[in-house]
C-alpha cells in the first residue's frame, strides 16, 4: 500500500508537484502515467524519501519511508537503471545490497535467474551493459529483498518486446500474490495491457485517476483518454 | 526468462531487524576497494611503497636496517593516495549517482556517511597494519642478506603517530568529498587548498603564527615525528577542527538535504 497525501514539489519557482493525492492498492498494479516533465519522477523519489516534500506527505506500508526499519526488505525500488557505478558487475551492485539488507548469499543466484540475466551478463561490468540489461539488473535489484511493495519508474523503456511481455507476467503475478505494483511509464499500450488502476498526471496536477475500467468507459482507449486530458496542460504551458 | 516464477510476496514474515551499522560499515568498506579505481589506487600505493622499501633495503647503511625505519620507509604512498579512496567514497553516491539505491536500502544518509568515514579510518588502520607485517618481513631480509642491524624495537609513538595522521587525512578527504559532491573537483581542492595555504604562509610573515594552529602540514610535522607537546595537541585539534570538522559539518549538512537524483 502507498499513500501519497498532498504531496508538493516546488524548486523555486517552478511548482513540478502540486498537490498530488493518490492510493496504490496491494493486490493490484497502478500505472502513474504523463507527458515527459509531468512530475512522476519527482512524485516517485518524494515516496521514497530522495526528495523532500516541499508540503504534503507520503506512507509505504503505513510508515513514512524514512521510518520504515531495512527498507530494502520492504520497498523495491527502481528510479533509474543507468543509475549504478559502471565499473561493477552486476553480480557485485546485487551482492552489495543483498550484504546491506542481510539476505542469505543463494539470493543474489535467485534473482540473476529470475530475471533470465546470464551468468556471463552477471558477470560483466554493468557499462557495458544495454538498457535493456540495466532495466533487468534494476528489476532484480528491486525484487532482492523479497518485498511487498514495488516502486518501479519507466521500467518498460529499453527491454525488448519479449522483455516487455515477460515483465508484465512478472509483474501481474507479483500484484496477484498480494504485492502492490506502482509504475510509470509514457508508453501508454503497456499501461494499458497491465495496469488496474491509473493515474494520469500533467504539469505537476492529477488530471484523472481511478481503476482502468472506470476511467475507459465511454472513449476509445486510454491513448484517447491521456491526449485529451494532457492537451489542457501542454497548452496551458504554452500559454504560460 | 520463458518461464513464470515468481518470488510470492510472503505473508508472514518475521519481523526485519534494522541495518547493524557494523553491516554499513563492512559494505562502504567493500564499495571502496571493488571498483577499478579504488583497486588501482591500492595497486600503486603498494607498487609506491615497494619501490621505496626496495630502495631502502638496497641503499641504506646497514645499521637503519630496523623494523621501525623499515616500516615507516614502506608507509609514504598511503599518506598521499588513501585520502582519495575517502573522496571518492563520498563523492560516488552522487557521480555515479549510486546513491538512488543507496539511501533507498538505508534513508539515514548522515549513518551512511558515517559508515563511510568509519570504514575509510578502518582501511587506513588495515593498510599500517600490512605496512608494519611487511617491514618486519623486510627487516629479516634485510638481516640476512645485508647484515642489517635488525633491532625489532618498534618506536610505538611514531607508529601510531603516524596512523593518526593518516586516519585525519582519510577523515578530511572524506569530509572533502562529502563538500563537494564531486570527484575532480573534491580531489583538486583537498590536494591544492593546503598547498596554498602552505604557499601563503612562506609569504606573508603575518599569517606564520596562526598557521602553527591552522595549518595541518605543520601540525601533523610532530605527531608523524613522534613528539606531540600539550601545545602540539591543541595546535594540531584546532587545525583538525578547520581543515576535518568544517567541511565534514558543511558535508554532512549538505548530503542530508540534497535531492537524490
Amino acid at each position: 500500500m502507498i499513500n501519497a497525501e498532498h504531496l508538493t514539489k516546488r524548486y523555486g519557482r517552478h511548482l513540478v508537484v502540486d498537490d498530488v493525492s493518490f492510493i496504490s492498492r496491494p493486490g493490484r498494479v497502478t500505472g502513474f502515467l504523463g507527458p515527459n516533465g509531468a512530475g512522476k519522477s519527482t512524485t516517485m523519489r518524494m515516496l521514497c524519501a530522495l526528495t523532500t516534500p516541499t508540503s504534503g506527505r507520503s506512507l509505504v506500508l503505513e510508515h513514512p519511508f524514512r521510518e520504515l526499519t531495512n527498507p530494502g526488505r520492504h520497498v523495491g525500488v527502481l528510479l533509474d537503471a543507468s543509475a549504478q557505478h559502471g565499473g561493477r558487475t552486476g553480480r557485485e551492485i546485487l551482492t552489495l545490497s543483498s550484504t546491506l539488507m542481510g539476505l542469505p548469499r543463494a539470493r543474489v543466484h535467485e534473482v540473476v535467474d529470475l530475471v533470465g540475466l546470464t551468468r556471463r551478463e552477471a558477470d560483466a561490468r554493468a557499462r557495458t551493459y544495454s538498457l535493456g540489461m540495466r532495466q533487468r539488473l534494476g528489476l532484480a535489484h528491486a525484487l532482492l529483498g523479497d518485498p511487498q511493495v514495488l516502486i518501479l519508474d519507466e521500467p518498460a523503456n529499453g527491454p525488448d518486446p519479449a522483455g516487455i511481455r515477460w515483465m508484465r507476467g512478472l509483474l501481474r503475478s507479483f500484484a496477484e500474490a498480494g504485492g502492490t505494483v506502482l509504475l510509470s511509464s509514457h508508453l501508454l499500450h503497456e499501461v494499458e495491457a497491465i495496469a488496474d488502476d491509473l493515474i494520469i498526471i500533467g504539469g505537476g496536477r492529477i488530471l484523472a485517476q481511478g481503476s482502468q475500467t472506470e476511467l475507459l468507459a465511454g472513449v476509445s482507449g486510454l491513448e484517447e483518454l491521456f491526449l485529451d486530458l494532457t492537451a489542457d496542460t501542454a497548452r496551458e504551458g504554452v500559454a504560460a | 526468462m520463458s518461464t513464470l516464477t515468481m518470488t510470492i510476496p510472503s505473508r508472514q514474515r518475521s519481523a526485519t531487524t534494522g541495518i547493524p551499522f557494523a553491516r554499513l560499515c563492512g559494505v562502504e568498506l567493500r564499495k571502496q576497494v571493488d571498483t577499478r579505481a579504488g583497486l588501482w589506487l591500492l595497486i600503486v600505493i603498494a607498487l609506491v611503497n615497494t619501490a621505496l622499501l626496495v630502495l631502502t633495503l638496497t641503499t641504506a647503511p646497514p645499521a637503519e636496517l630496523t623494523w621501525s625505519n623499515l616500516t615507516s620507509a614502506a608507509s609514504l604512498a598511503q599518506f598521499v593516495l588513501l585520502p582519495l579512496i575517502g573522496v571518492m567514497a563520498a563523492t560516488s553516491e552522487w557521480s555515479q549517482r549510486t546513491g538512488l539505491t543507496t539511501f533507498a536500502l538505508e534513508p539515514r544518509r548522515t549513518r551512511v556517511n558515517l559508515a563511510k568515514l568509519a570504514s575509510a579510518g578502518l582501511l587506513g588502520l588495515l593498510v599500517m597494519l600490512l605496512t608494519a607485517v611487511i617491514g618486519a618481513v623486510l627487516n629479516v631480509v634485510g638481516i640476512v642478506f645485508r647484515g642489517g642491524d635488525g633491532s625489532w624495537a618498534m618506536d610505538w609513538s611514531l607508529l601510531a603517530g603516524a596512523a593518526l595522521a593518516l586516519l585525519l587525512l582519510v577523515a578530511q578527504g572524506v569530509a572533502f568529498g562529502l563538500a563537494f559532491l564531486s570527484t575532480p573537483i573534491a580531489i583538486v581542492a583537498y590536494l591544492a587548498l593546503p598547498i596554498v595555504w602552505t604557499t601563503l604562509t612562506v609569504f606573508i610573515s603575518g599569517l606564520v603564527g596562526p598557521s602553527k594552529w591552522l595549518d595541518m602540514n605543520v601540525t601533523m610535522l610532530p605527531l608523524m615525528m613522534g613528539e606531540m607537546s600539550a601545545t602540539g595537541w591543541a595546535q594540531l585539534a584546532t587545525s583538525v577542527a578547520v581543515w576535518v570538522g568544517v567541511p565534514l559539518a558543511v558535508g554532512l549538512w549538505r548530503t542530508s538535504r540534497r535531492d537524490v537524483a
